[in-house]
């Protein structure tokens, strides 16, 4: 389990390094990695909760925590969040299902490709509950920041 | 505070404007994002009328007025550019205080474009490490290990050596599947301590298309419906493609 959590920071912070992002913002990148990881082993495995649920808590865990570095970094929310997200993408039931597919054991790899969209969507959820969230705040300042130009004619 | 930009006439901000959202579009920013930080160095000019629209394909910048101007720009590539999305939203905000005139920033945000991006290698090298931890993640040993590193490099390197000749992204991804699929059965073949499984999925994860599909989820969310079904069916066809090349080499292998 720790292994597996010291690896998930090693993968963010490669898969930050591919995206090519800001210099100082790798090491902080890979911690957003970990953190959804971490959150997402712990509810699965002692906790025993569904699969599904445990991505959708990782990735709103790892989305508040892309908003806050986002504010501490001054870097947009995309810096952190899109490294961060890798690690809980279902590649194992997409891999499986069209594995299962191939090989004719079409009722498997059905049940492998809904596992993975139920993932995805968990993913997508996450994701949107936290933006749209914080959407709030962003679009009232820009309003604002667009009205006290106006204003100054 | 804001002389030079006031200094710079409506058409001189709109070229920035449009210049610095191709940059961002270009770099994978989500739509609302683009949108933004062209309204926004619009308003730093008192220009609020100015109207936006972004697909992942196109700019169209226009205003509301009857005889007003209209500019559009092209987007046919994306890559996935952190940097350039980072230093492009800074720009916007602080351009208020921006201390350049016109041909200055022009030249800026041209300089931006080209700053160095990791040369192949150091991709390929990061591709390889990010595959072999998710195979050690999914419970692999020391020899799925550096299978998946090898798989990861070699599918990543391939796939940039052959940029140059601006195949579809569809086969750059199937062939990275093919690579993925023909490295991962070799080194089973040579070693019997390696899962096929492990390797492989390890292999796909820097190709599987979590960027277009967290965007599009994004964009959808700010209500840019149009580019958010784009990106959702790019990233689904890249899965698919992915898949193809996979299963094709393990079909001719297997059989």
């Amino acid at each position: 389990m720790l292994v597996s959590i010291l690896f998930s920071y090693i993968a963010t912070t490669a898969f930050a390094v591919l995206f090519n992002a800001p210099k100082r913002t790798l090491l902080p990148a890979g911690l957003i990695g970990t953190v959804g990881w971490a959150v997402y082993l712990l509810m699965r495995d002692y906790l025993s909760y569904s699969s599904p649920l445990s991505i959708f808590c990782g990735t709103v865990a790892l989305s508040l925590m892309s908003e806050l570095f986002a504010r501490i970094y001054k870097q947009p929310v995309t810096v952190f969040a899109i490294p961060g997200i890798v690690p809980l993408v279902p590649g194992l039931p997409i891999y499986q299902g069209m594995y299962y597919m191939m090989m004719n054991a079409y009722s498997i790899g059905m049940e492998k490709l809904i596992k993975a969209s139920l993932e995805a969507g968990a993913i997508s959820l996450g994701i949107l509950l936290v933006s749209g969230l914080f959407r709030i705040f962003k679009v009232r300042r820009d309003r604002n920041f667009v009205y006290s130009r106006i204003k100054e004619q | 505070m804001t002389e030079k930009v006031m200094a710079m006439s409506q058409e001189e901000v709109l070229n920035i404007a449009l210049t610095a959202g191709k940059i961002l579009l270009t770099s994978g920013a989500e739509t609302y994002r683009v949108e933004d930080t062209i309204i926004r160095l619009c308003a730093w000019r008192k220009m609020d009328y100015v109207k936006v629209f972004v697909t992942p394909t196109a700019i169209i910048i226009g205003d509301e007025k009857a005889h007003g101007f209209t500019c559009m720009t092209r987007v046919t590539a994306r890559t996935t550019n952190l940097s350039l999305i980072s230093a492009v939203s800074e720009m916007s905000y602080s351009f208020g205080k921006w201390s350049l005139g016109y041909k200055e920033t022009k030249l800026f945000l041209e300089e931006l474009r080209k700053l160095p991006v990791p040369s192949k290698y150091v991709t390929s090298f990061a591709s390889g490490i990010a595959a072999a931890c998710f195979a050690v993640m999914l419970g692999g040993n020391f020899a799925d290990f550096g299978a998946a590193f090898l798989t990861g490099f070699a599918a990543m390197l391939a796939v940039k050596q052959l940029a140059v000749l601006r195949i579809t992204s569809f086969w750059e991804n199937a062939l990275a599947g093919m690579i993925i699929a023909f490295v991962a059965l070799t080194c089973c073949q040579l070693n019997s301590d390696c899962t096929q499984e492990k390797i492989i999925v390890g292999g796909i994860m820097p190709f599987l298309p979590g960027v277009s599909f967290t965007n599009g989820l994004r964009d959808f969310m700010a209500g840019d419906l149009l580019s958010g079904n784009s990106r959702i069916a790019e990233a689904f066809l890249f899965a698919a493609s992915l898949a193809v090349g996979i299963a094709v080499v393990l079909r001719i292998w297997l059989a």
